[in-house]
C-alpha cells in the first residue's frame, strides 16, 4: 500500500504529517505492507498512490501547493479510486475556490464547494458526529476560512463542539473516497476508527486493527472535548 | 528627573509587590509592573528615556540569551533586567522601576513591536522564529510580518542584530534602517523547520546545507559576522556576545572562542525529588524539543506535556518531532496531555510508561538520576516546587 504524503514541508504547519505515520503503523499491525512516500513541491506527484494526504498550511504555502497539484496527477488518481484525506488548507484547495492573502484563488475542483474568509478565526477543540462511522470524532481546528458546500456535496460530520466549516453546523466534505475536514490532532491519531476506514477503502477489504493504547487515547479525547 | 506622579506610582507599585509577596500571593514579580501601568500608562516610555535599552526576542532562547547579555553588559555599567521569563509589558514595566545605565529585557514576540515603540531601544536582538503556541500566534509568517513592520517604523537609530540563517528573522530586518546580520554558515539541520516558503515574496525556498537564496534577493549568503555552526545554546551565546560588543563591552567577540561549554545557555535546572537526581530542561515547541532530545545522554527519561495557554493548547505539533533517539531507554510520560505523547511515541516504536503524576514518574526510578524534558507550565511547576 502506497501512502503519498503531499508537500509536508508546505502543508505541515499543524502536525498533520502524523496522519501518514498512523496509517502506516496501523497497516503494519493489520499485516499490510504499507509505506509513506513524502512528495515535496519539487517532486512529481505519483499516479499510483493508494492514499493521498494533504495537511494544513499558511496562505503562501497553500497557494504554492495548490498550483503544484493543478497538473492533474491527483485528479487522475481520484478517478482510479484512490483515497484522499485533506485537512484544513489542504481541504480548502480541493474545492472550486478558496481565499489566501485576501484574494480568491482557483481550487482543484475535486469537491463541489467554495471557501471564503470567515468573520473570525476559528481556534479550539472540535468534536463532530460522523454518520458514516457512527461515532464522534475529536480534533483541533485553527483556520480563518468558512467553507460552503455546493448542492449535493455531503458533509463529513455534524459539529457538536466548535465551528467546523464555519457556522457550527457541519464539518468537512465527502465525495466518493475523498475526505476533507478541519480536524487537526492529527485526526487519525485521535480517531483510529477513521484510520481503519481509510485503510479499508484503500485495501478493498475491511481492516480492523486492535491497538488498546490508540483506543484509550481516542476515548479520553472524546470524554474531555465537550 | 522622574515626575512626582511617576515616582509616586513606582512607590505604590513596589509596595504592592512586597505586600503580595509577604502574603504569599505569588512571587511578586509581575504585580508591581501591572500596578505601575495602571497608575501611569506611559511609564515604560518615561522610564526608558534616560537609559540604554536592549531588547531580546525570538521563539526560543530569550531567557538564557538575556541572562548572558546581562552578565556581559554588567561589566560596563549598571543593568536592570526582566524577572526570569516575565516578558510581557507588565514585566518590562516592573524591570524599569529601578534606575540604571542599561536595561536588558526579554520580550514576547507579539509584544515586541509595542515595546520597541515605547522604549526606543538602542539595540534589538532577534534570535529566531519557529512554530510556537499556534492558537495564539496563528502562523509564523504573521509574527514575521509584524516584526517587519516594526523594523520599518522603528527609529533609524535603533540597531537590529539578527541571525539571518532564519529566513523569517532575515525578512523582518530587511525593513530596518540599521542592522547587523549574523550567520552561522547555515540553519541547523540543513533547513529551517518551517522555512519552505520565502517570507518576503511567497516563492518556494530551496535549501542547500542550511543556505537559501530566493529570487527576490532574500538570502543568508550575506552577513556582517560569520561564525561556525553549533547548538542553539552556542548560537545564542554568540549572538549575545555580538550584541554586547556593539554596546561597548570589551573583548566580548574575542571571548567567544574561549568558551566551550554552553550548558549554561540551556533553560535547565537540577533538583532532587524523593532521592532521584533530576535534570529538568524546558521544552515548548518542535524546535526546542528537537534540540533537547539531541541533548539526552542518559538512559532514564521523563517527558512531561501540558497544554495550557502558554504551552499551546493544541498538541498536534508533537507529531513533528522525532523521538526515535529515545528507543531503548526507560521512558516515562506524564502531564495533563501525557496520553497524547505516549501514543505519539508508541507509533514511532518507542514504548513508554504513562502515569498520572510527576511523583509517580519519579518513583519508577528509585534512587538513580533522570533527565526530565518538561513543557512550559510543567517546567515552572517543577522548578517552583
Amino acid at each position: 500500500m502506497k501512502i503519498v504524503r503531499i508537500h509536508n514541508e508546505l502543508l505541515g504547519t499543524y502536525g498533520d504529517r502524523g496522519n501518514g505515520d498512523v496509517l502506516a503503523y496501523r497497516a503494519s499491525l493489520a499485516g499490510i505492507n504499507a509505506s509513506v512516500i513524502d512528495i515535496t513541491y519539487r517532486d512529481a506527484i505519483p499516479h499510483d498512490g493508494d492514499i493521498y494526504l494533504l495537511g494544513g498550511a499558511e496562505d503562501a504555502a497553500q497557494i504554492l501547493s495548490c498550483n503544484a497539484l493543478s497538473g492533474g496527477a491527483l485528479h487522475g488518481a481520484v478517478e482510479k479510486g484512490a483515497v484522499v484525506l485533506a485537512i484544513c488548507a489542504g481541504f480548502q484547495i480541493l474545492g472550486k475556490s478558496y481565499f489566501a492573502h485576501g484574494q480568491e484563488q482557483r481550487g482543484l475542483g475535486l469537491l463541489n464547494m467554495v471557501t471564503v474568509p470567515g468573520p473570525d478565526r476559528y481556534v479550539g477543540d472540535i468534536k463532530i458526529h460522523s454518520e458514516l462511522l457512527g461515532i464522534d470524532l475529536t480534533g483541533f481546528e485553527n483556520h480563518g476560512g468558512k467553507t460552503i458546500l455546493g448542492a449535493g456535496t455531503e458533509s463529513f460530520g455534524r459539529v457538536k463542539v466548535g465551528s467546523g466549516n464555519g457556522d457550527g453546523g457541519v464539518d468537512g466534505a465527502i465525495s466518493g473516497n475523498i475526505f476533507g475536514t478541519y480536524l487537526h490532532g492529527p485526526i487519525l491519531a485521535r480517531n483510529p476508527e477513521f484510520a481503519d476506514l481509510l485503510l479499508s477503502r484503500a485495501h478493498g477489504a475491511p481492516v480492523k486493527v486492535s491497538d488498546p493504547l490508540a483506543d484509550r487515547y481516542a476515548a479520553l479525547r472524546r470524554e474531555v472535548v465537550k | 528627573m522622574k515626575s512626582p506622579r511617576l515616582s509616586l506610582a513606582i512607590t505604590i507599585a513596589q509596595a504592592t509587590g512586597a505586600l503580595s509577596k509577604a502574603l504569599g500571593r505569588g512571587s511578586g514579580e509581575t504585580l508591581p509592573g501591572r500596578v505601575l501601568l495602571a497608575l501611569c500608562p506611559n511609564a515604560i516610555e518615561l522610564l526608558s528615556q534616560s537609559r540604554v535599552v536592549i531588547l531580546v526576542s525570538g521563539t526560543n532562547g530569550k531567557t538564557s540569551t538575556t541572562k548572558e547579555l546581562v552578565s556581559q553588559v554588567r561589566t560596563v555599567g549598571t543593568v536592570v533586567t526582566s524577572a526570569s521569563g516575565s516578558n510581557l509589558t507588565r514585566g518590562v514595566a516592573g524591570a524599569l522601576m529601578q534606575d540604571s545605565v542599561f536595561a536588558v529585557l526579554e520580550v514576547d514576540e507579539l509584544h515586541l513591536p509595542a515595546v520597541v515603540a515605547a522604549t526606543n531601544p538602542a539595540l534589538v536582538l532577534l534570535l529566531n522564529l519557529t512554530r510556537d503556541q499556534l492558537h495564539r500566534m496563528h502562523e509564523v509568517k504573521r509574527v514575521a510580518s509584524r516584526w517587519h513592520e516594526m523594523c520599518v517604523s522603528a527609529d533609524p537609530s535603533t540597531l537590529f542584530v539578527a541571525d539571518v540563517d532564519d529566513p523569517f528573522v532575515n525578512y523582518a530586518i530587511t525593513g530596518a534602517a540599521s542592522a547587523v546580520r549574523v550567520s552561522f554558515g547555515g540553519a541547523t539541520g540543513g533547513r529551517h523547520p518551517d522555512g519552505a516558503v520565502c517570507p518576503s515574496c511567497g516563492r518556494y525556498l530551496d535549501w542547500n546545507e542550511g543556505r537559501y537564496h530566493c529570487e527576490c534577493g532574500l538570502s543568508n549568503e550575506y552577513a556582517d559576522h560569520r561564525f561556525d555552526g553549533g547548538s542553539a545554546g552556542y548560537r545564542n551565546f554568540v549572538l549575545a556576545s555580538v550584541a554586547a560588543d556593539l554596546v561597548g563591552v570589551h573583548n566580548s567577540l574575542s571571548n567567544i572562542a574561549l568558551r566551550t561549554d554552553y550548558r549554561g545557555m540551556e533553560r535547565a535546572t537540577e533538583k532532587n525529588f524523593a532521592g532521584v537526581k533530576a535534570r529538568i530542561r524546558l521544552t515548548k515547541n518542535p524546535a526546542s524539543w528537537t534540540e533537547a532530545l539531541a541533548g539526552v545522554t542518559g538512559s532514564n527519561v521523563i517527558l512531561v506535556l501540558n497544554a495550557r495557554e502558554v504551552d499551546g493548547i493544541d498538541t498536534s505539533w508533537i507529531w513533528d518531532v522525532s523521538y526515535a533517539s529515545l528507543a531503548g531507554k526507560k521512558v516515562v510520560v506524564t502531564g495533563e496531555r501525557g496520553a497524547d505523547l505516549a501514543y505519539r511515541l508508541h507509533v514511532e516504536g518507542v514504548e513508554s510508561t504513562l502515569v498520572e503524576t510527576f511523583d509517580q514518574a519519579i518513583a519508577i526510578f528509585g534512587l538513580g538520576s533522570v533527565e526530565v524534558l518538561a513543557a512550559y507550565t510543567a517546567f515552572f511547576g517543577l522548578v517552583n516546587r
